[in-house]
């Protein structure tokens, strides 16, 4: 029988699609097998269709770029001694203690690294604080040219602090409309960090970099390569990290810092709480909070918890965290902010608490740029899943505050960490020459947090009997050894493989209140009445004060004509300073008999730059087991110099920069025996065989070529 | 003859937007078959997968983009998205096997009604019938009732058992005719309208797929010489946008595009 062809082909293509056979043929098949293989072979095909877009335009216009780039590698390349430079930083690792494990038999890779090149302390800063190491590290430069002296900075104005890395603001206008305030533009985020990264000059020569998680690189810089920021990235509420834990206990103190407790409250058989979120941005200055509701419903049969957040709904069992959680904070007018969170469901029964982390800013849909270009954070959050993207993920104040406990902190660190390593795994594979540079920030958490487990007598684990002590810090070191391996063995002969760290690390068992010594002998002033000062200097009388301190190393004069109310004249800066010193130094703690401060250092003699001006007058050292108390840092002035630190920050850095060296490893031999962290930009431009910049205060180190030999 | 509008369709509707009724009718089915879809995609579908499907291959395109200067990365980032590509259709085309059937029923169903258009008045048609055997061509025979008539004489196509004649009809309506050979007599309808009609195409002897393709009356009797009785009505076309589509084609393009529109706010991956 025949029928007319169009009609054959109609039927044709019927009974092929009902077969499902012909669903990628150009006839009317996509239309009977339905939009939902319309949807598959348009999705697929347009993945192609792009992939192979962009092919064409890159094949046409290789040419050009091959000429340029040749250009530019003949350049860059030219006078390079390597192919490649894979630098792993560590935060924090300590040379004494890798030095110990590796003696130990702990660390074979490390031990083969320095036995096949070399393993070197590596001179940190002044301070030795983490943004400011690593902007040194970056940028070849002493603190006076690079303008980062602590985490935060004072403000003469009003004698308040401020991030010293960064600064965001909303958007320079805004317009009233009723109740609104509709802001006009984005935030403006101003970096504060000056100087220049060395990848920006291997960039400029056209040496491919990729940079992950460096401190001090928000906002991110653009040059020729891909970079995403680490340390001083904030959170969807513009903080350096702010917790939640939500529960349905009563009362209970207000955290010290770094979290706020929310109510859950019952609602027939299921329970409701909230995430708080950023101000609403239509709020104005009335600092109107945005909310994210999620409802619990516990099953204590199971002990677990399902929970619903938006329209995502997952089952958390007691002690076990999300995966991370994207949560919408949704503003009036269609204004809104992603971001993404985990739960971990810490109790339930008697009570139902629910911990929250710090609302990171979402990667794969970032509202404030968090890399260069904006796409590589997207990039990764697509290829890996989501990421802690906030400058200090691993959530110390929560288990400093006993909100996690120890295995929720650690589980909490190694789940950011393996994050990282499988972008710095993928970093390799993509940079092929060129830099290759990732800082882990795990080893500087777990030892600000475990130390405790190291010391006999450390005040902030005298409860746990020393042969119940977890061996926290050595399978730390471990772990970073079995990573180290594993990047080994995928670098050929033309790489250098250096790990550095910052700083190292002292226990911190014992804490200085230095406002309160700076009281008792004289040089600061509180209010008629007072014996005590609360944060931020709330009760000092300043036509009294002559010096001060916050932030972790910082001591300031109360200086005429530069604090708001100054009272110390330029001329007697000197004498005071110097007088200070002398009385500081050799601080005894009468309760263990050992020197809290072992150095007071002048900044005038340690900085120079264009940025001085912005410095601490003097740099305070800490001895080993000592730092400034917590009340210190804050501003505070309290009736006792020294006292127990009880906190689960056990160990720390922020001391006399010569006890906290950091470590330099390398896979080809050091010549050099004292060398700095400032040494390692101009090493690493002279070993690409570019020109040093003349305000490098570091030096090139000399490294030889051939591994061992 | 009333026309029939096989879904109900509003009126008001086909007004507002000055459509005529089958093309009002394709926009209808398509958006409400573009929504259903995407909402069975939502529940046949492994949802998590196909987002990290998707991710990956957004993931290698980026990687294309970021690191276009080195051409082993961007050489191994095709193979990676064509890699990529065979997994994704893969989970894609799972929620299918929910829908293939209901839907080519649905669409067969259709195809009676905004396939074809009944036939005009005063315009001639040809009606086809195909025997067992040349012998049947002889006993062949048309029977037509009032308001059809032939206006010519029959035309035998030896080599494929095939006798055509020309009909015109004088009147609209649905008729029966009659095809008859030395043993029996067969009915099969015809329809003159210009009206949204349930068009059958033809009357067959078995073949169950085709049967159920083209035609929606009763089989021929197997025993009986003439095999199909067809009547030739014409393609219908449809104008939207200032096109003239196929019906298949235009529900295809809009319940892709509503689909598309569907799964952006009800946040379905597809």
């Amino acid at each position: 029988m025949k029928y007319p062809t169009e009609r054959a082909t109609n039927r044709l293509a019927i009974g092929l699609a009902v077969l499902g056979l012909v669903l990628l043929c150009p006839a009317r098949s996509e239309a009977y097998a339905g939009p939902g293989a319309g949807f598959a072979v348009l999705s697929s095909f347009w993945t192609i269709f792009v992939a192979f877009l962009y092919s064409a335009y890159a094949f046409l216009t290789w040419p050009v770029r091959h000429l340029l780039r040749s250009i530019r590698r003949r350049k860059a390349y030219g006078k390079a001694q390597i192919k490649r430079a894979v630098i792993l930083g560590f935060d924090g690792m300590d040379p004494e203690l890798t030095a110990r494990f590796i003696a130990e038999g702990k660390l074979p890779n490390l031990a083969k690294l320095q036995e096949q090149g070399s393993f070197r302390k590596l001179r940190t800063t002044y301070p030795a604080i983490s943004p400011v190491a690593w902007s040194t590290f970056m940028t070849g430069v002493n603190p006076g040219k690079h303008n980062i002296y602590d985490f935060l900075a004072r403000d003469l104005k009003n004698y308040l602090p401020f991030l010293s890395s960064a600064e965001i603001r909303g958007p320079k206008r805004t317009w009233k409309l009723g109740k609104f305030t509709i802001p006009l533009g984005k935030p403006v985020i101003k970096g504060m960090r000056r100087g220049t990264p060395f990848w920006h000059w291997l960039g400029k020569s056209g040496i491919f970099c990729s940079v992950i998680r460096v401190p001090v690189t928000f906002p991110p810089e653009k040059f020729p390569g891909v970079l995403l920021s680490g340390m001083c990235v904030p959170d969807l509420k513009g903080s350096q990290g702010t917790f939640c834990l939500c529960t349905t206990r009563h009362g209970g103190e207000k955290f010290r810092e770094g979290g706020v407790r929310v109510p859950i409250t019952p609602n027939g058989t299921a329970l409701h709480s909230y995430v708080p979120g950023p101000e609403d941005p239509l709020s104005g200055s009335s600092g109107g909070e945005l909310r994210v509701n999620f409802e619990i419903r516990p099953d204590l049969g199971k002990k677990l918890a399902r929970m619903t957040v938006d329209s995502e709904k997952f089952t958390l069992k007691l002690g076990e965290y999300s995966s991370w959680i994207p949560v919408k904070f949704k503003a009036a007018l269609g204004f809104s902010a992603r971001g993404i969170c985990r739960f971990y469901l810490k109790e339930l029964s008697p009570e139902v608490e629910v911990y929250v982390t710090p609302v990171n800013i979402d990667p794969g849909r970032p509202d404030l740029p968090i890399s260069h270009p904006v796409t590589y954070s997207i990039y990764l959050a697509k290829l890996f899943g989501p990421y802690a993207t906030l400058g200090l993920a691993e959530d110390t104040w929560a288990l400093n505050e006993h909100v996690l406990d120890d295995n929720a902190f650690l589980a909490q660190c190694y789940a950011n960490h393996e994050d990282r390593e499988r972008m710095l795994f993928d970093a390799l594979d993509k940079t092929r020459q060129g830099l290759c540079a990732c800082v882990f920030d795990t080893t500087d958490r777990v030892q600000h947090m475990f130390w405790r487990y190291l010391e006999e007598d450390h005040p902030a684990a005298r409860a746990v009997p020393p042969d119940q002590r977890p061996k926290v810090i050595e399978s730390l070191y471990s772990r970073m050894d079995v990573l180290i391996g594993r990047v080994m063995t995928q670098i050929d002969k033309e790489t250098l493989l250096m790990v550095v760290s910052d700083h190292g690390f002292k226990s911190f068992a014992r804490c200085v209140n230095l406002n309160a010594w700076l009281h008792q002998n004289g040089f600061l002033a509180l209010k008629e009445g007072k014996t005590e000062s609360g944060d931020w200097f709330e009760d000092v009388d300043w036509s009294r004060t002559r010096a001060y301190t916050m932030g972790l190393n910082g001591l300031y004069l109360n200086l005429k004509g530069r604090e708001r109310e100054g009272i110390v004249q330029p001329d007697e800066a000197a004498t005071l300073k110097e007088e200070l010193r002398s009385k500081l130094h050799g601080l005894i703690d009468p309760a263990s008999g050992r020197v809290g401060i072992t150095g007071v250092f002048d900044c005038d003699a340690i900085y120079a730059g264009p940025y001085v001006d912005n410095a601490p007058d003097l740099i305070v050292g800490y001895g080993d087991g000592f730092r400034a108390s917590w009340d210190s840092v804050m501003g505070k002035v309290t009736s006792q110099i020294f006292e127990d630190n009880l906190k689960a920050w056990s160990g720390d850095h922020c001391i006399d920069p010569r006890l906290v060296p950091g470590v330099l490893f390398s896979n080809r031999k050091i010549v050099d025996e004292k060398p700095g962290i400032v040494d390692i930009a101009p090493t690493i431009l002279n070993l690409f065989g570019l020109p040093l910049p003349g305000h490098f205060d570091g030096k090139p180190l000399t490294v030889a070529m051939e591994g061992a030999q | 003859m009333a026309s029939f509008n096989p879904v109900g369709l509003p009126n008001s509707f086909i007004h507002a937007f000055r459509l005529d009724l089958p093309t009002g009718l394709v926009v209808v089915l398509s958006v409400v078959v573009g929504l259903l879809m995407v909402v069975v995609f939502r529940y046949t579908s492994d949802q998590k997968a196909i987002r990290i499907a998707k991710d990956q291959l957004k993931a290698h395109l980026l990687a294309v983009r970021l690191f276009q200067d080195q051409l082993p990365v961007v050489l191994s980032s095709y193979a990676r998205i064509l890699r990529g590509t065979g997994p994704y259709l893969r989970l894609a085309f799972r929620p299918l096997l929910f829908v293939i059937v209901p839907l080519t029923i649905l669409i067969i169903q259709l195809d009676h009604y905004l396939g074809w258009t009944g036939l005009p008045t005063e315009e001639p048609f040809l009606i086809k019938a195909h025997v067992n055997g040349p012998d049947g061509l002889n006993t062949a025979d048309l029977q037509l009732p009032v308001g059809l008539k032939t206006t010519a004489p029959p035309v035998h196509i030896p080599d494929d058992n095939e006798i055509v004649w020309r009909v015109v009809a004088t009147n609209p309506g649905k008729y029966e005719i009659h095809v008859g050979s030395s043993d029996k007599t067969f009915a099969k309808s015809v329809t003159i309208s210009k009206a949204l009609e349930r068009i059958s195409l033809a009357r067959l002897q078995g073949q169950f797929w085709e049967r159920m393709l083209v035609s929606t009356e009763p089989a021929l009797s197997s025993e009986s010489r003439i095999r199909s009785i067809e009547v030739g009505y014409p393609a219908r076309s449809i104008s939207f946008l200032g096109l003239e589509w196929n019906w298949i084609w235009l529900f295809f393009v809009l319940s892709l595009v509503s689909g598309f529109l569907f799964k952006s706010i009800l946040g379905i991956e597809i």
